[in-house]
């Protein structure tokens, strides 16, 4: 009974806000409540993450939209001018497209899985649902992934990629590509508070995966034996949907029911997670 | 549910904590390269039942470790109870462990935001209290620097005025006012006493007993995470001084730069004694006290002398002395001998500590020292400073100065 958050306006009683605690774990209707209540702080706090990133480095925004550019056209040149891979065609536009959705998600999952952690002088002082920690972190990278977008499809035309109908993919892709994000640090984050090489084994899950992922390569390239484990990377068909809005290709069947399925899995996991250990975090920041 | 006029209700709560001997890793505990975590268990707080009423001002006292901050953490929301349930009405503004909540990379301007809205204040109402937080923290100059950069009381600072501006239900203060200088405290103190006023619910914890004395209307103390007491300040506040002298170890040695000569004397008990005869922690102003301190002789001796020495909450020392020059007479060994030392408790109100230590009596070597007792005196609400000078105020109508008048107003 009762209510968390005392920025809840559902949880007040006789006008005033209202909290009862009688055991460790939340409810996940009274989580997502609070949740829900403290959207303004979501915002507040996303901008200010963006800012302070940003706030010393002269440009703000140039070099969180610079930086995974001139990382996509170095990679474009040497993969196909140096090491002579021609898998693809129009291939700085393809690396360039799976790229931009790739940067975006490993960025957010390395942040947002520190981000209880790393906020400890904040959330050992003071209560707010702890999930928005990760969301901000998945929320504060959301900015520099569009502005990026809207640049490579700027660019399409000028490096001769004709822009269909398909360009629309880009939104189902975004919107699955920030699903994994969230849930992902939603379960990493709190599963740092308990390991403290969480953050060690991400960084690391992340070299690798970037390989395990046909971002620079078609997945037509992948020999038969590795394919089943490509195709088993929710990663898979977030990039296939970044490369089919651009550069054209098929959505398989497999690597779309493998991401929507550990989607789902990472989701109750999160919901799991957070409810049970929401309330006692502190107690190890 | 929460009784009509109660702020903060907990019953039966309990509150467990994990405690990691070394960091948990995952790669280690789920390879068993070692075995796992090491760790222990440990009750911070149990069997707490209590009520704290609305517009009440409610202390916590007890020694370092006995779930303070934890019973204020727990009204906090910051973290669960393990067992019982904490209710608590209202919008509560924390102010743990020395600040607020801050985000460190934010400047001071950018924190007021972010912790005015976790506390519930929309951008609005934030805007218009600005000004008046930012000219109560008189930080002025840092107000746009991460607060990373701060000094510790610039923190306070902020943190106090945040806390006091966005006009909570409840406020609790754990033990943050100490840290601020001392023009701040006294601010701080002055708009405690208005935010009281307002019908603001308070819980504050403290060392400092003196202020715990005059803000609170009821005191609970903690012992080892179990409530001993909960009443009347003055109740408590005795009751500490119990407990917290069955807990003390005799202290040994402590370096003047003489030696310390063992085994000659054994000082058995040093004790306070009220106007009724009766041993007590707790002395109203201007009462007449003795101070009785027995040891055992060990070592024949011709003659000694005895000294105190009592010192205020923040380790002045008030008033020290000793039998020196009057001699006290041969003892033997294996004798008891008591020496009493009759005076007034003229002192201001707060705790103090008395220790009293024996002499050679050419006062080259200390034989023994006892342990330090904490006695408390409820002094008269005028005084302030370090003593008591017992002064008494009259206002007379006079006439014009006889004699000649001042040459400077003809
Ligand atoms: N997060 C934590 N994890 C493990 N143990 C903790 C944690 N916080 C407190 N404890 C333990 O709980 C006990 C009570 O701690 P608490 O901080 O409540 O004491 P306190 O009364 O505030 O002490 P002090 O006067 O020093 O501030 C201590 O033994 C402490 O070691
Ligand atoms: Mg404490």
């Amino acid at each position: 009974m009762g209510e968390v958050s005392s920025t809840a306006p559902t949880g007040s009683f006789e006008g005033r806000s209202y909290l009862e605690l009688t055991g460790e774990s939340t409810s996940p209707a009274r989580l997502a409540r609070s949740v829900w209540a403290s959207r303004g702080l979501l915002a507040i706090l996303a901008r200010k993450e963006f800012q302070v990133r940003y706030r010393r480095a002269s440009f703000g925004l140039l070099w969180a939209v610079g930086l995974p550019l001139v990382q996509a056209l170095v990679m474009a040149l040497v993969f196909s001018k140096v090491a002579h891979i021609h898998g693809a065609p129009h291939y700085v536009v393809f690396v360039l497209s799976g790229l931009v959705g790739w940067t975006f998600f490993s960025t957010a999952i390395s942040s947002g899985s520190t981000a209880v952690v790393d906020n400890s002088e904040l959330s050992s002082r003071i209560y707010f649902p702890r999930a928005l920690l990760a969301l901000v972190s998945v929320a504060s990278n959301l900015y520099g992934f569009v502005v990026t977008l809207v640049i490579v499809i700027v660019l399409c035309p000028i490096l001769n990629v004709g822009l269909g109908a398909s360009i629309w993919l880009v939104i189902p892709a975004s919107l699955l590509m920030v699903g994994l994000a969230t849930t992902f640090s939603l379960v990493a984050s709190a599963l740092q508070v308990y390991f403290r090489d969480i953050r060690y084994i991400v960084s690391a899950a992340v070299i690798v995966w970037f390989y395990v992922t046909p971002i620079i390569y078609p997945s037509s390239a992948v020999p038969g034996k590795l394919r089943l484990a490509v195709q088993l990377n929710p990663v898979t068909e977030v990039v296939a949907l970044f490369h089919a809005a651009t550069v054209g290709g098929s959505i398989t069947g497999l690597p779309l029911v493998s991401s929507l399925v550990w989607l789902a899995v990472l989701a109750v996991l999160a919901v799991y997670l957070q409810c049970r250990y929401d309330r006692v975090f502190a107690d190890l920041l | 549910m929460l009784k009509p006029g109660t702020a903060i209700a907990m019953s039966k709560v309990g509150k467990r904590y994990t405690k990691y001997d070394d960091t948990p890793m995952l790669l280690t505990s789920a390879l068993h390269f070692r075995p796992r975590t090491r760790r222990g268990r440990l009750w911070a707080l149990r069997g707490v039942d209590l009520e704290v009423y609305e517009g009440e001002s409610f202390g916590v006292i007890g020694r370092n470790g006995s779930g303070k901050s934890t019973a204020l953490g727990l009204m906090a929301g910051i973290t669960a109870p393990t067992e019982g349930s904490v209710a608590v009405r209202g919008r509560v503004a924390p102010l743990i462990q020395v600040g607020v909540g801050f985000h460190k990379e934010l400047t001071g301007r950018e924190n007021i935001y972010v912790n005015g809205t976790i506390l519930g204040l929309s951008r609005r109402e934030i805007d218009r209290k600005l000004d008046d937080i930012i000219a109560f923290a008189e930080i002025d100059d840092f107000l746009d620097t991460p607060v990373k950069f701060y000094s510790s009381g610039m923190y306070v600072r902020l943190g106090f005025a945040v806390a006091i501006h966005v006009e909570p239900d409840i406020l609790l203060i754990d033990e943050v006012l100490a840290v601020g200088d001392y023009a701040f405290q006294m601010k701080c103190h002055e708009r405690m006493g208005l935010v009281r006023q307002s019908g603001t619910t308070v819980v504050v914890v403290s060392h400092n007993l003196g202020v715990i004395r005059k803000m609170c209307e009821r005191v609970l103390l903690l012992d080892k995470g179990s409530p001993k007491f909960l009443g009347a300040p003055a109740d408590a506040i005795a009751k500490f001084h119990e407990t917290m002298e069955q807990s003390e170890e005799p202290d040994v040695d402590m370096t003047t730069g003489k030696p310390l000569e063992r085994g000659v004397l054994a000082i058995q008990s040093l004790e306070v004694i009220g106007p009724d005869g009766q041993g007590t922690g707790h002395l109203e102003a201007g009462s007449d006290a003795r101070i009785t301190v027995v040891a055992r002789v060990l070592k024949p001796m011709d003659d000694l002398v005895v000294g105190i020495a009592i010192f205020s909450q923040n380790g002045t020392c008030v008033y020290t002395d000793s039998s020196l020059g009057k001699p006290l007479g041969p003892v033997l060994a294996g004798e008891l001998f008591r020496c009493t030392v009759a005076l007034k408790a003229t002192l201001p109100t707060g705790s103090y500590t008395v220790v009293s230590s024996i002499w050679r009596p050419d006062m080259k070597a200390r034989l023994a020292e006892s342990r330090h007792v904490t006695f408390f005196v409820n002094g008269r609400s005028t005084v302030g400073g370090v003593s008591d000078l017992g002064g008494s105020f009259s206002l007379d109508p006079c006439s014009e100065p006889s004699g000649p008048a001042d040459p400077e107003a003809l």
